[in-house]
């Protein structure tokens, strides 16, 4: 069972006043796309119209989007399989989104990896490989880089609760924590890696814990809280960039589904899914902005529009996109 | 100008040189600082150049990959060193699904030119985990490149053109050559490119593909050889991924006769994939069997001075080898 998260476990001091609509707004909107084009992309997976497997982040959004969403074009992401959407904040196109998911010649990789595994070099999200928390040790890597070249950069590498178990997570952490390096260690903690709970992979309450152990501070948020993990990043992310050093931000929330599509998560209680979906990060904001009348009926509906139109064009260009050819198969082995 | 130097102070010399032409380039590794490394390869630099550019990192090899692959990712030149082959294991994950992978996955738009040298290969006494080379755990990886230099010469040589290589290569430097082989090295820039082998001996009657600390007992064993009236070509291969196909087949289809020496372990090692080459590209050449003169397959290198030299490849095991040929 999933430990109950409330605003109890916050520890860092957001600050609620000062969020303009216009930015609440671009959040609620970033979050529905994120979760419209993971919806559809479940859709699409079920319908064969791509093959492999998908794994989605849908619950998970605020933690993304929160964290994402103020990053500079010069700024770096570290996703993991399942932050898909993060290339989508980053501002990659969506029509190069779905066509990596239908592994078509118009990706940015030209087909070359999976649905879970989207970079998008141009804006410097990158691609990442199946290893559990893989991306720590690269983005890690890159900060070190970007910290060396004194650019004040800065790297946002996400990952699961599962991550933390791994000694590619301690040896990166321990190592940004000496220099001091430009990033925010995001966990998305899920409660579940893969079906192995929470309770199995740790002995720790918080594990924001973990980064009094490489002398950088770490926080325990509420994942599902969208200002909360706004806030909380913009802190961090100033504080890298200030030279300051890393941040670990523990956001607690919820993966709606199974750890991929063919995953049916019989190990979870329909209680404890339904009582996260009750938390749901889109449909709790929306109602706040609705409250003090900041978004309306129309407007939300104009927001669903607009997405709905982008997604349905983005779809048509991946299914009428070409394949690439085979002969490409050897290209790219070798840098000149 | 050319000097006789060691194989290590041409390893040195070339970090140096290179540290200075292009500043991009760093060096990061376990006790490579002030200490200059367990081997001294790095003495002198941390003093020149500062722990800026001379960085002693924490005990953790795959962080020291992960962390100069990152670095490369933003346009930096990163030499990390692993400080002996036998450690390299923890840093499997990041050599060969991200630095062996990334440019691929990515269809060219990240590039990682790392150059990790790595201490590797068998002395006295240097035990089980201390003497293994075990570069054919990665010549197996297509995007790697791998060398191994067997002169003082190519110590440099191969240093320079791998840091100056747009891809991630692994540099395996033996720990036995570092003091006991000297050669003539020029004190000005070159390079010894990658992917290609050099024809140590010319001979007519065998070809021995040789590397590393290998080359020089097989050339050992081939001056004795030539007193009988054998007389065997030796290819030093220089670079093990991409091979240098063509210096291999056309000395085999000269000589068409092959014998492989490597120090590694025989099966599924390297000699495996060169004998593989030779029997499927120049089949037809051949008047005798493919051989192989290698280490055992027996996990390590053992301590105790009888069982490390039944372990070790000497010239003695190479002559018998050549014996053996050269009776087809």
């Amino acid at each position: 069972m999933a430990s109950k998260v409330s605003r109890a476990v916050l520890e860092l001091e957001t600050e609620k006043a000062g969020h303009s609509n216009e930015l609440l707004i671009g959040l609620y909107t970033m979050l529905q796309k994120c979760r419209m084009c993971d919806e559809k992309a479940r859709i699409l997976f079920r319908q064969s119209k791509f093959g492999g497997n998908f794994y989605s982040g849908a619950g998970q959004e605020a933690t993304e989007v929160g964290a994402a969403i103020s990053l500079r074009k010069d700024d770096w992401i570290a996703p993991s399989h399942r932050d898909w959407t993060s290339n989508i904040i980053k501002g990659a196109p969506l029509k190069f989104c779905y066509a990596q998911l239908f592994a078509r010649a118009t990706s940015p990789d030209r087909g070359r990896s999976s649905p879970a595994h989207m970079g998008y070099p141009e804006l410097n999200v990158i691609t990442p490989a199946s290893s559990i928390a893989g991306q720590l040790a690269v983005g890690t890597g890159v900060a070190f880089g970007l910290k060396r070249l004194k650019k004040d950069s800065v790297v946002v590498a996400f990952f699961g609760d599962g991550a933390t178990s791994i000694g590619g997570f301690h040896e990166a952490l321990n190592f940004a924590g000496v220099h001091k390096l430009p990033i925010i260690y995001v966990c998305q903690n899920n409660y579940w890696a893969e079906s192995v709970p929470l309770r199995l992979q740790t002995a720790l309450e918080k594990l924001s814990d973990r980064a009094k152990a490489y002398g950088f501070p770490g926080y325990s948020i509420d994942g599902n809280d969208i200002l909360a993990v706004y806030d909380a990043a913009v802190k961090a992310i100033a504080r890298a960039r200030a030279g300051e050093g890393p941040t670990m931000l523990e956001c607690r929330t919820y993966r709606w589904y199974g750890h991929s599509e063919i995953d049916p998560a019989k190990y979870r209680s329909k209680e404890e899914v339904e009582a996260w979906k009750t938390r749901c990060p889109v449909a709790n904001f929306e109602k706040s902005l609705m409250q003090k009348k900041i978004l309306t009926d129309a407007k939300k509906k104009q927001i669903v529009t607009e997405i709905t139109r982008e997604i349905d064009e983005a779809v048509e260009f991946a299914e009428k996109s070409p394949f690439p050819d085979a002969s490409e198969i050897g290209n790219f082995v070798w840098a000149d | 100008m050319s000097r006789t130097i060691t194989y290590i102070d041409a390893i040195t010399e070339a970090l140096d040189q290179e540290m200075e032409r292009d500043d991009r380039v760093f060096i990061m590794g376990e006790d490579i600082g002030p200490s200059g490394g367990v081997f001294k390869a790095t003495a002198g630099l941390w003093e020149k150049y500062g722990e800026d550019r001379v960085l002693d990192t924490p005990l953790a090899e795959n962080n020291i990959i992960a962390s100069a692959l990152g670095a490369a990712m933003v346009g930096l030149r990163p030499v990390p060193e692993i400080q002996f082959a036998d450690f390299i294991t923890p840093a499997m994950d990041t050599i060969v699904q991200q630095a062996a992978k990334i440019h691929y996955r990515s269809n060219g738009a990240f590039k990682v030119p790392i150059t990790v040298r790595i201490c590797c290969g068998g002395s006295s006494g240097s035990g089980l985990y201390h003497s293994q080379e075990n570069a054919a755990w990665f010549t197996h990886e297509p995007g790697l490149k791998v060398v191994m230099p067997a002169t003082a010469y190519d110590a440099k040589g191969l240093l320079l053109a791998a840091i100056r290589d747009p891809n991630p290569v692994l540099y395996f430097e033996h720990k036995k050559l570092y003091r006991s082989i000297k050669g003539d090295v020029p004190d000005d820039d070159y390079i010894v490119p990658l992917g290609k082998a050099a024809i140590r001996r010319e001979g007519r009657d065998m070809t021995i593909l040789t590397y590393g600390s290998m080359m020089h007992l097989s050339m050992e064993a081939a001056e004795q050889m030539a007193k009988n009236g054998v007389e065997a070509e030796v290819i030093d291969l220089r670079t093990l991924n991409p091979l240098d196909k063509d210096t291999i087949l056309t000395s085999v289809r000269k000589t068409s006769k092959c014998l492989i020496v490597h120090e590694d372990k025989r099966t599924m090692g390297i000699g495996a994939e060169l004998a593989a080459i030779v029997g499927e590209e120049a089949f037809d050449d051949l008047d005798g069997p493919i051989m192989r003169i290698t280490g055992p397959d027996i996990p390590a290198m053992p301590f105790s001075p009888p069982l490390e030299k039944a372990w070790q490849v000497n010239t003695e095991k190479i002559l018998a080898g050549m014996e053996k040929l050269a009776a087809y």
